[in-house]
């Protein structure tokens, strides 16, 4: 189809007539020009009908425009739900209209628009809820619901995300706008200016009505604009939401751009709202501003012959520019009883158009399939409503209304701002704003043109010196002389389709129904009818809604209020908000080397750590069992560098950790290491590590892996808090460390180290510095995983050659790497529990067996008085060592299955694995005290609900004597 | 996105600061009575109001006391713990 | 069609009554007064109509019915909880949730999905089977799923999650259920109103006044009320109601956000939750996806919405659904959760004679609206704590006997 619609070259069109573009409708060919929008093209072709509504199926075309309404909402390709409005057509696009059944002009759904007397305002809460039925009925709603499609192929769509600062952003360019970043930017101030549309000048633009001065005053500001070495005019982007301490979210079709204000102007104008009456909602009704946009924009002829509907000033002007541009303009149709007759009323009666004052139309009258106008059905209004004795038709093939508008404050709610409703312009205007935020014009309640820019730079200039550019300059902004809002724009019918949401088919009844049954404010109508909660978020709908409710319960808007503007102002792609993604990752300085040796890693909070390390022809446990047997018998080797690695220095150093840790610490010897537990002041177990002397003053002490942060975090605010005389360092990022383990380890380590290792000079639980490989090191000679070993902390730098080093040693030795499953099976064969997994979030140290390091004769420590108190108490649950029989051969028991006694769930398993030393399954349980004595058994159900057997059993399952990791082989 | 005014590093994006909580003054361990203990450490004053609050800027770990309105969320003032004055 | 729908037909005007009766000042006494007409209060009025027989009975609400977090959750309705207490008392909430349709004839949109709690982590995984097995102790359904499963039901997720959190196994609950959140106060709001509660909108509650340790009245924005039992159900206000009475609790504020989709025709209908992306994910009966993320970092008694929290939720949810790049999201709000040191209620009795508390509700109030509302009738007229939430009581922190839930609490919800 071609542009039979179009108009001849207009000055300032925004389309380019020498680039064609071919793209597809509903299967059907069409052509426009670069610069179009979908909906514009297809108008321009003829093609009225854009799309079906969401709960009739009813056709709609063109009526906003301007992104305030979903009528025409496209399926292309991957994309879902494009608003056609003002989406720019390009080349091979493949359209579809979203929620029909069979395309566009068939849609069967269709005939719900027949069955609309069955289906009154929240119809569904009322029937379909049969316990048996409502699953079915409920896929019949999803389906008959939702809009476009998801192709559940789409790839993620990976887009950048930009950030920008400046002194005054302003949104909105037009005139106000434009007005208002020249007045801030002469004094000083950095601006950026904001404006959805392809291109700025907001209404200046099109709102023409036969002044085109108006037009050249608004392309005089934008050159001054453009060129104003201050002002960054940015446009195709829309403000999306304000956020506190003037962040604002601006979006393209692109990306997100993050700008941080100093100070911000709302200069983002008004919706223009519909007149409800009878079909409404017919493709050929549109808003005066859409009409507009369509002639001065896309230089489209928006109908032949045109009744026009209006209540102020801005519709006789559409009305010129329908004439102007050779549309006949049968009637003008004027809500108001009497008015004062503008410039352009003045002018249309001269060139006599027929004209109608106290009149209303109360019915669209559809052509025959309803996919366009024919007429429209007019009567005298009088009080809001219509005589319907006084009722004639007159033939046309669009109707055009202008009747009022309501703010685009959306931003402004979001900032905070107080809005009052202003009998004078009939609208909610800003009446307390916080600091740093500004409006003008429409959304300021400011409508005649020459007062937009004096209201733009009393904005402006006040914005500037809000942020210290200049003195805010004193600018009168004249009083509006009419408003250009009708109060009751809606017209009453006895067989309805008098649209006041168009997103959600609300008609005018819906609402007295609503209140009806009680949905009598604001809030409960909204949610009752869903208004204003379809897509376009009441942009055409909130105002009515509010006129209508303040009619019925006789109240005045005012009293009635708002509901609250929330974020987003238009929609958001979740691609934009989502942007790259970021995945922080922490790798060991060892990484590659446990990589290169067939690590498999596994996340442990932030880090990568090996979970084992993978053997060609070796399944997961049999290569598990072998990094434990080469401890168990030879060497190993691990890295343990993710532990928290912290350093307290200064005269109150050990009087700290006797703050924090259960344990004593005062009495530690230099040279020597004691473990460590910290209890939360609740007394429950929140981490453990090792604690070291090094000096009288000095100790180098671990944290668990998950728990660095957050502790060494901690221990900063108590220090902060207690003002002791020590000083903390977190070194566990600076450090690496390795634990060398196994009987033959002291051997490995003597090739590298020059160190006294003997027994005598390096006991169990010593710390020693000295050089390993020639890097200077701190050795602790501890017993984690119950074998002779040594864990070493080098700093990060140093740890692959240590490592290197160490993994050369050890070769002779047959040295082998072991992952943190190794070393789980390990510590379990020695009973040592691993905080966070064999306690939770309420267990005390008592419970996990870790009473014998809780000194309660300190004078102090974080969780000493409430174990007092729950020392009092009858003990809950204590932690148990437990053995399967040995001849056990079902299937075994996982981490987290319960203890059943007496039916009752009296446990769970915290911990559990296969020792093959011990040729047993070993486990830690968290029992009932009534279980946990010696040798009692009790049974854990299984997954297949079966019951096992599990024996108590002292700990240390392996080497209970602890010799090997003390004593000299 | 909110900006906190970081007694030592100066205003910065909320992002990048810890929030641990309403300052509590620790009553004496020996002289208060188990339910006095008990209301210390799990009691809290709930309602909106002008608190005092520590939080932590993590890149240069600077703990330090927020007067903050917790109905509006505005900050009176920022300061190193005992430099109120 | 349903013939229900006929008479809309048939009747020349709309013949539906009213839902709520509107009454013009308050009365000088009522039996009980009940502060808060969220879903919560206007259950436990609705309970203490029908059960009790107590109909001298007054909502007062500050805003509108359902205006608080009733109607800012993300409706998820579940009992796969940790403890037997626990699991006893939110199943005992999904039966009743399931009759409550047909019970107000009302249709709440309940709508059973099963629900899935993705695990990430072999520690994720673990606490998952301890909840599976307390679930099925107490008979309900819950079972640990592996991947093969999971790639069965959900064949359009990403189960390398992008490559940076592999799912290795979800918990499977198949009771799991969404419901049409306002009209759940409504029907408990019908309920109460045809049984003679008075529900009295935009009536804000100024006082409470205590006569020698037991509630003797309520100053309102409206007048005074004598009354000798009080129940506060003001899940994100409680600490300023109790205030007013001197009852400390542990209770503290966060904000709690939300956001939702544009429509799309149906992709999703289990609802989705991932512990250690902290987001969850559900598709409305309007073709809405209703996406939520944890809780704010830090204390604000106020409903703003930060961007941040829309950034970190759509780059999960892209994660887990890559698909969703071009779906865009029309709305974000915020709730004030009631937040409580074990990520359980406050339920029962308090130190002062006559005042109830059901508070504390966390992130998981929804859920619980049918069963706190039974159970707090039941202990408002009998002055004796409900079995159910014999474990819920505030002076369980005075006690150390903080409930289980706190032992293994990943993401609420």
């Amino acid at each position: 189809m071609s542009n039979n619609h179009r108009l001849p070259r207009l000055p300032g069109e925004w389309i380019d007539r020498a680039h064609s573009i071919e793209f597809e409708f509903e299967g059907k060919h069409f052509q426009g020009f670069a610069g179009d929008t979908i909906s514009s093209a297809l108008w321009a072709s003829g093609q009225r009908v854009l799309g079906r509504s969401f709960k009739y199926h009813r056709p709609r075309g063109i009526f906003s425009l301007a992104n305030h309404d979903v009528n025409g909402m496209m399926q292309w390709g991957q994309k879902l739900n494009v608003r056609a409005d003002v989406t720019l057509l390009e080349m091979g696009m493949q359209l579809s209209a979203v929620n029909t059944f069979g395309g566009l002009n068939k849609d069967p759904a269709k005939v719900l628009n027949h069955l609309s007397r069955f289906l009154p305002v929240g119809f569904y809460y009322k029937a379909f809820h049969g316990k048996r039925l409502f699953p079915r009925w409920e896929r019949v709603f999803r389906t008959l619901a939702g809009l476009g499609k998801v192709n559940l192929s789409t790839p993620r769509l990976l887009t950048p995300k930009d950030y920008a600062f400046c002194a005054v952003l302003i949104v909105g360019a037009g005139p106000s706008g434009l007005a208002a970043a020249l007045a801030a930017a002469d004094q000083g101030a950095d601006v950026v200016i904001v404006d959805e549309n392809a291109q700025a000048g907001g209404s200046g633009g099109y709102q023409i009505g036969g002044e085109l001065a108006k037009r050249e005053a608004t392309e005089a500001l934008l050159v001054r604009v453009i060129a104003h070495p201050r002002i960054r005019l940015l446009t195709g982007i829309y403000a999306a939401g304000y956020y506190t301490d003037h962040w604002i979210a601006l979006v393209d079709d692109k990306k997100m751009t993050k700008l941080r204000a100093e100070a911000v102007v709302i200069a983002a104008g008004s919706f223009e709202q519909p007149a409800v009456f009878r079909n409404n909602d017919l493709p050929g009704v549109v808003l005066g501003s859409a009409a507009q946009r369509l002639i001065y924009r896309y230089a489209v002829r928006p109908m032949q012959r045109a009744v026009v509907l209006c209540a102020n000033a801005d519709g006789y002007r559409v009305a010129l520019d329908l004439i102007v541009h050779g549309v006949m303009v049968a009637a003008i149709v004027d809500l108001r009883a009497h008015h004062q007759p503008c410039d352009a009323e003045v002018e249309l009666a001269a060139k006599g158009v027929e004209m109608h004052t106290g009149t209303c139309i109360v019915e669209a009258l559809p052509t025959p399939g309803c996919s366009g106008v024919a007429g429209a059905r007019i009567a005298a209004f009088a009080n809001g409503v219509a005589d319907a004795a006084t009722a004639r038709d007159i033939p046309c093939d669009g109707i055009v209304m202008s009747v009022g508008w309501a703010p685009a404050a959306n931003l402004l709610y979001q900032a905070g701002t107080h809005m009052r409703y202003d009998d004078l312009v009939e609208q909610f205007v800003p009446d307390a704003l916080p600091p740093g935020v500004f409006a003008c014009g429409r959304v300021n309640g400011v409508y005649d043109f020459k007062a937009r820019l004096l209201d733009g730079e009393r904005a402006g200039s006040a914005a500037a010196a809000h942020v210290g550019f200049g003195e805010k300059r004193s600018v009168s902004v004249p009083v509006e002389l009419e408003s250009s809002s009708f109060p009751w724009p809606i017209v009453a019918h006895p067989q309805g389709k008098n649209f006041v949401d168009f997103d959600e088919d609300l008609q005018l009844k819906d609402f007295e129904n609503a209140v009806q049954e009680g949905f009598d404010n604001i809030e409960l109508l909204k949610r009752f009818t869903t208004n204003g909660m379809g897509p376009s978020q009441g942009k055409h709908s909130n105002m009515n809604a509010l006129r209508i409710l303040a009619r019925l319960v006789d109240k005045h808007p005012r009293e009635v209020g708002t509901t609250t503007a929330r974020p987003f102002f238009h929609p958001v792609p979740m691609a934009l908000l989502a942007g790259r993604g970021f995945h922080p990752v922490r790798r060991t300085p060892m990484h590659l080397r446990h990589a290169a040796m067939g690590a498999y890693f596994m996340s442990a909070g932030d880090w990568q750590r090996p979970e084992y390390y993978a053997r060609q022809h070796k399944d997961r446990l049999e290569c598990i069992r072998e990094e434990v047997d080469m401890v168990r018998h030879g060497v190993g080797i691990i890295d343990v560098g993710t532990l928290g690695k912290l350093e307290i220095i200064g005269p109150q150093a050990a009087e700290f950790l006797e703050r924090v840790y259960v344990s004593r610490y005062a009495n530690l010897k230099i040279g020597m290491t004691r473990y460590a537990v910290m209890c939360d002041e609740t007394g429950v177990v929140v981490d453990d590590g090792v604690v070291a002397r090094l000096a009288e003053d000095h100790f180098y002490f671990t944290t668990t892996t998950s728990g660095a942060t957050a502790i060494y975090r901690e221990l900063s605010r108590l220090n902060t808090q207690w003002q002791m005389a020590c000083g903390i360092i977190n070194h566990t990022g600076a450090f690496a460390a390795i634990n060398l383990a196994g009987p033959q380890s002291r051997k490995v380590l003597a090739r590298v180290t020059t160190l006294d290792l003997s027994a005598a000079a390096f006991p169990y639980l010593a710390i020693r510095e000295g050089k390993v490989a020639g890097i200077p090191a701190r050795l602790m000679r501890v017993g984690f995983v119950g074998e002779w070993g040594y864990e070493i902390h080098v700093p990060a730098e140093d740890g692959v050659a240590l490592w290197d080093a160490l993994v050369a040693a050890g070769s002779p030795f047959g040295i082998r790497p072991f992952g943190v499953e190794a070393q789980r099976l390990l510590r379990l064969e020695k009973g040592h529990v691993i905080i966070g997994q064999d306690t939770d979030g309420l267990t005390t140290p008592f419970e996990a067996g870790l009473g014998w390091a809780v000194k309660m004769d300190k004078p102090f420590f974080i969780g000493q008085r409430s174990l007092q108190i729950v020392d009092k108490q009858p003990q809950r649950q204590r932690l148990v060592g437990f053995r399967l029989d040995q001849a056990h051969g079902g299937p075994a028991p996982q981490e987290c299955h319960l203890v059943i006694h007496d039916g009752a769930i009296s446990g769970r398993i915290t911990s559990i694995g296969w020792s093959h030393i011990l040729c047993a399954y070993i486990g830690l349980a968290m029992v009932t005290p009534e279980l946990a004595k010696p040798d009692q058994t009790f049974e854990i159900r299984i997954t297949d609900g079966s019951l096992v057997v599990a024996r108590v059993t002292p700990t240390p399952f392996y080497d209970p004597e602890q010799r090997q990791q003390k004593e000299e082989a | 996105m909110k900006i906190i005014n970081c007694p030592i590093n100066g205003p910065r994006p909320v992002s990048e600061f810890f929030y641990w909580g309403q300052m509590r003054v620790m009553p004496d361990p020996v002289a208060s009575s188990d339910d006095e203990w008990a209301d210390y450490v799990f009691n809290c004053n709930g309602a909106p109001g002008v608190k005092r609050e520590w939080w932590c800027h993590t890149p240069s770990n600077t703990w330090f006391i927020i007067e903050r309105d917790t109905e509006k969320d505005q900050i009176v003032r920022t300061y190193l713990y005992g430099e109120e004055e | 069609m349903p013939w229900r729908l006929l008479r809309f037909v048939t009747s020349g005007k709309h013949p539906e009554p009213q839902m709520f009766t509107h009454h013009d000042g308050l009365k000088k006494v009522y039996d009980a007064v009940i502060i808060g007409a969220g879903g919560h209060g206007l259950a436990a009025a609705y309970y203490l109509a029908r059960d009790h027989g107590m109909t001298n009975v007054c909502v007062l609400e500050k805003g509108y019915i359902g205006g608080g977090n009733t109607g800012r959750n993300t409706t998820i309705i579940r009992s796969n909880y940790i403890t037997p207490e626990g699991v006893q008392f939110y199943d005992t909430s999904v039966k009743l949730w399931q009759d409550l349709s047909q019970d107000f004839d009302l249709n709440l949109f309940y709508a059973t999905r099963g629900h899935y709690t993705l695990a990430h982590t072999d520690a994720a995984l673990r606490t998952m089977r301890w909840r599976a097995e307390v679930n099925k102790h107490c008979g309900v359904e819950s079972e640990v799923v592996g991947p093969e499963e999971l790639r069965r039901e959900i064949p359009m997720m990403d189960m390398s999650c992008g490559g940076h959190a592999p799912i290795i196994g979800a918990l499977y609950h198949a009771p799991g259920a969404i419901a049409r959140h306002d009209a759940v106060a409504w029907g408990y709001g019908r309920g109460a109103d045809q049984r003679g509660v008075q529900i009295h909108q935009q009536t804000e509650v100024l006082g409470i006044e205590v006569t020698a340790g037991r509630v003797s009245g309520v100053r309102t924005s409206r007048g005074f009320i004598a009354t000798s039992k009080v129940l506060c159900a003001v899940a994100g206000s409680t600490p300023r109601i109790l205030d007013m009475i001197g009852v400390r609790s542990p209770i503290y504020i966060h904000p709690l956000q939300a956001m939702v989709s544009e429509p799309m025709k149906p992709w999703l209908d289990p609802i989705l939750v991932s512990g250690s992306l902290h987001v969850y994910i559900s598709q409305s009966a309007r073709g809405e996806l209703v996406l939520g993320a944890s809780l704010d970092p830090y204390e604000l008694h106020s409903t703003r919405s930060t961007l941040d929290f829309t950034e970190g939720l759509a780059a999960h949810m892209l994660e887990l659904f890559p698909f969703l790049s071009h779906v865009k999201i029309v709305r974000q709000w915020a709730g004030m959760a009631d937040m409580t040191p074990d990520f359980a209620p406050i339920m029962g009795k308090t130190p002062i004679e006559g005042f109830y508390l059901d508070a504390g509700w966390g992130t998981w109030g929804f859920k619980a609206t049918p069963v706190s509302g039974k159970t707090m009738a039941h202990t408002m007229v009998t002055d004796t704590p409900h079995p159910l939430i014999t474990g819920f009581s505030l002076d369980r922190f005075r006690n150390y006997a903080l409930t289980g839930e706190k032992g293994a609490a990943s993401v609420g919800h």
